[in-house]
């Protein structure tokens, strides 16, 4: 039974999704579950798994192709029914196929291995003659009659050649494919064993082959020796970073501020909620205040308009082994902390698996960067796009500040707001800043 | 004003009497050549212009006339050399392929022999199967000839003018079954470049390169296959040789297929030729093997109804076409 893989719909309005890059290739076995084609939406890129395990077959949107949500863009076959299928689109390396050759078996083994059972089967003499020149064992052709004639060996010998899988020992061949189907699989990196072809025998014609070059990036011409491979995690970070580096115009609004209620507060969730809270879910929960009280920073420019997120969702920024993700914490402002503790906990926890699904990376509106644990004390993020704007966050340290006029010790937290310009100015950043920074010295404001 | 129509019978004779005016030193020898008129009726009227001096009856003798063409050549006439059937130049080979094709060359360019050998193709005449042959391939494969094979009377006239004035021996092979077929004939003085083929159709699924009254096939299947939704190119090498390859391999490269028609027999022959060029030139390009279509193998029957199965027609051009395309 084939399963079909469809275009999946990421987000509510979403009517088509860009098919970014294959992470399978047509005739590639896949496990179900497992990360099997990157689908680009306005908004997000992510992994879309295979929804069965099988062979993928039937890739009908290429690289860069543009798809109607709810349209099949590939099928699993089972891998009963696609094991038929491979074999026939096995293809050896030219090298060994000389090597084994397409002589069937050597004249003397073939007679002698004929020997036993071809002397039992009635047989003309000039068939009997052809069966040994052919290595034919007698035994093997069928006839009507019951007695093997010249036509029958010739008949049994085509019947070989043209299914040369059958054939004990026979080689595999090149597969069949025209020569312009050829050249066009090398220009674009296709594997041709991998297509189906549509001319005289299976042969692939130009037209069988996909059309889209797979992007450069992907696969790099002369790769340095040495040098470490580049994941589909970190080629999208790299994309969508140099996007929002080359396309949002950048500021930044820095504050220090006070966490010595923070500290307390934390001390009494955890005691209260007895779950593992930790400063990065209390900012959660502050940020999402701080945004209903300022929903232009939830905000997004496009196409020269700024669109306001409806929902308050809170990006995360977790290192990987192979880059950085952004899981989402969805309607943050909804949660209590011992849910926003177990929801971190999950996405986290995913994502350093690699198991994160595409509701957990959509719909973000603003995004958390805490590098605190490295012992930074401040830092200027890249916003995420397309969101307006990212809070870096600091370590805790005790910092001397000035109280009352006298210097005095206190534990204290850099954060740092970076604004896309163009969904936001400086202004607005300072008072959603301002907002937070009073949320994280009196987290009591909450309560008002 | 309309365009001036003539058949390819009267496109020929024109050729020859615009060519003979221009140059005293064209003249005509062959058989039923003079009074005659020839007996496909192509040359009536020209020894009464002419004189016999000029439009020479000769005994049946292709070899003896064929041999006084490359003299009056070689000794600076420009003779034209008429052999009624292209079947009889099988027995003027030795003037043609050792002596006209050889002596500008073997002189080291002292001598040229500026001749021209008229002489026919063509099946189903009903002429059986010693008058019926088209053997062109022949000549085509000898250094030293030219081989032009008009496909209608624009290049009857354009193309017989060409041979004339050239330096070099020339074989022009007019299809015996295309001098009534009438089409429009300029009544100036031009001519056709050797080794320039025509574009007669422009297409983007599949080339079907053809030769004389081939291109009138290849033609006529290129719109049976436009019914069939696939759009044929169709191209007129107009010489064998020279051979205009750049076109031929740039529409295989455009068209990804080619068929190549020519009315010899198909082995060893034309298309075969024409076939190698574009698998050599275009082989990246192509999507399916490059399909010859010539004659069948065979004696041409005398029998009409197996004459008629022999040459290539709209019909088996066109389902070729399809079974290439992947449309059949």
């Amino acid at each position: 039974m084939a399963t079909n893989v469809i275009m999946p719909a990421l987000e509510m309005a979403q009517e088509t999704g860009k098919v970014v890059h294959w992470l399978k290739r047509a005739g590639d076995s896949v496990q179900k579950g497992e990360p099997l084609v990157e689908i680009e939406t306005d908004k997000v890129t992510v992994e879309i798994e295979a929804p069965a395990s099988g062979v993928l077959r039937d890739v009908s949107a290429n690289e860069g192709d543009v798809v109607p949500v709810g349209q099949t863009i590939a099928l699993i076959l089972a891998p009963s029914e696609a094991g038929v299928a491979r074999a026939a689109a096995t293809v050896m390396p030219a090298a060994s196929a000389a090597a084994t050759g397409a002589v069937p078996m050597a004249p003397a083994a073939a007679a002698a291995s004929g020997g036993a059972s071809a002397g039992a089967v009635k047989a003309s003499p000039l068939a009997r003659k052809i069966a040994e020149q052919h290595g034919v064992d007698l035994a093997r052709v069928k006839t009507a009659s019951g007695r093997v004639e010249k036509a029958d060996v010739l008949a049994y010998v085509e019947g070989q050649k043209a299914s040369p899988s059958s054939g004990n020992g026979r080689a595999a061949r090149l597969a069949p494919a025209s020569p312009k189907a050829r050249r066009l699989a090398a220009e674009r990196g296709v594997d041709l064993g991998a297509v189906r072809g549509s001319g005289p025998g299976g042969a692939v014609l130009a037209l069988d082959v996909p059309t889209t070059p797979r992007p450069a990036m992907a696969a790099p011409a002369t790769p340095r020796v040495g040098a470490p491979t580049v994941g589909t995690v970190w080629r999208i970070m790299a994309e969508r970073m140099t996007t929002s580096w080359t396309t949002a115009p950048h500021f930044y609004l820095v504050r220090e501020v006070n966490v010595s209620r923070l500290a307390s507060w934390l001390e009494r969730a955890r005691q209260q909620t007895g779950a593992h809270i930790t400063y990065t879910d209390l900012l959660v929960k502050l940020v999402a205040a701080a945004l209903a009280q300022h929903p232009r920073v939830n905000a997004s420019w496009k196409d020269g308009a700024i669109v306001q997120n409806t929902d308050i969702n809170i990006g995360l920024a977790v290192a990987i082994d192979d880059g950085l993700v952004v899981p989402v914490i969805h309607r943050a402002d909804t949660l209590g902390l011992a849910q926003l503790a177990a929801r971190r906990e999950d996405i986290v926890s995913r994502a350093q698996a690699g198991k994160l699904r595409p509701a957990d990376i959509q719909g973000g509106g603003f995004t958390i960067s805490n590098l605190g644990m490295y012992g930074v004390d401040a830092f200027n993020a890249i916003v995420n796009p397309p969101q307006a704007a990212i809070l870096a966050v600091g370590r805790i340290a005790d910092r001397v500040v000035a109280l009352n006029g006298q210097p005095a010790v206190r534990p204290t937290l850099v954060l740092t707001l970076s604004c896309d310009h163009r969904a936001l100015d400086g202004a607005r950043g300072a008072q959603f800043l301002g907002a937070l920074a009073e949320l994280v010295e009196e987290p009591l404001a909450l309560l008002v | 004003m309309a365009e001036r129509e003539l058949t390819y019978g009267e496109a020929v004779k024109e050729a020859i009497a615009e060519e003979m005016r221009r140059d005293p030193r064209v003249f005509l020898i062959g058989e039923d050549v003079a009074e005659a008129g020839h007996p496909f009726k192509t040359l009536t009227g020209l020894v009464q212009e002419f004189g016999t001096d000029r439009i020479v009856d000769t005994p049946i003798s292709e070899p003896g006339y064929a041999g006084i063409g490359v003299g009056a050549a070689m000794t600076g006439m420009r003779p034209i050399v008429d052999v009624m059937f292209g079947d009889f130049i099988t027995l003027t080979m030795d003037q043609m392929v050792n002596q006209a094709a050889k002596v500008h060359y073997m002189s080291g360019g002292k001598i040229k022999v500026p001749i021209v050998f008229r002489t026919t193709l063509g099946a189903t005449r009903r002429s059986a199967a010693q008058h019926s042959q088209s053997l062109h391939a022949w000549v085509s494969h000898i250094p030293g000839l030219k081989v032009a094979l008009p496909s209608g009377p624009y290049e009857a006239k354009g193309l017989m003018k060409t041979a004339i004035r050239d330096d070099s021996p020339v074989v022009i092979f007019e299809d015996k079954m295309m001098y009534r077929v009438k089409g429009p004939v300029p009544a100036d003085d031009y001519t056709i470049p050797f080794g320039v083929a025509e574009v007669k159709r422009a297409g983007t699924d599949i080339t079907i390169v053809a030769t004389s009254s081939m291109v009138g096939v290849a033609l006529g299947a290129a719109n049976l296959l436009e019914a069939a939704g696939i759009s044929a190119e169709v191209i007129d090498p107009r010489t064998t040789w020279p051979l205009d390859k750049q076109t031929l391999i740039e529409s295989a490269k455009k068209t990804s297929r080619a068929i190549v028609v020519d009315e010899g027999y198909e082995r060893y022959g034309v298309t075969a030729e024409i076939a190698s060029v574009i698998a050599e030139g275009a082989f990246y390009h192509l999507d399916a093997p490059v399909k010859r279509i010539g004659a069948m193998d065979v004696p041409v029957p005398f029998s009409p109804v197996l004459e008629d199965l022999t040459v290539p027609t709209e019909k088996s051009v066109a389902e070729a076409a399809k079974v290439l395309c992947r449309k059949a």
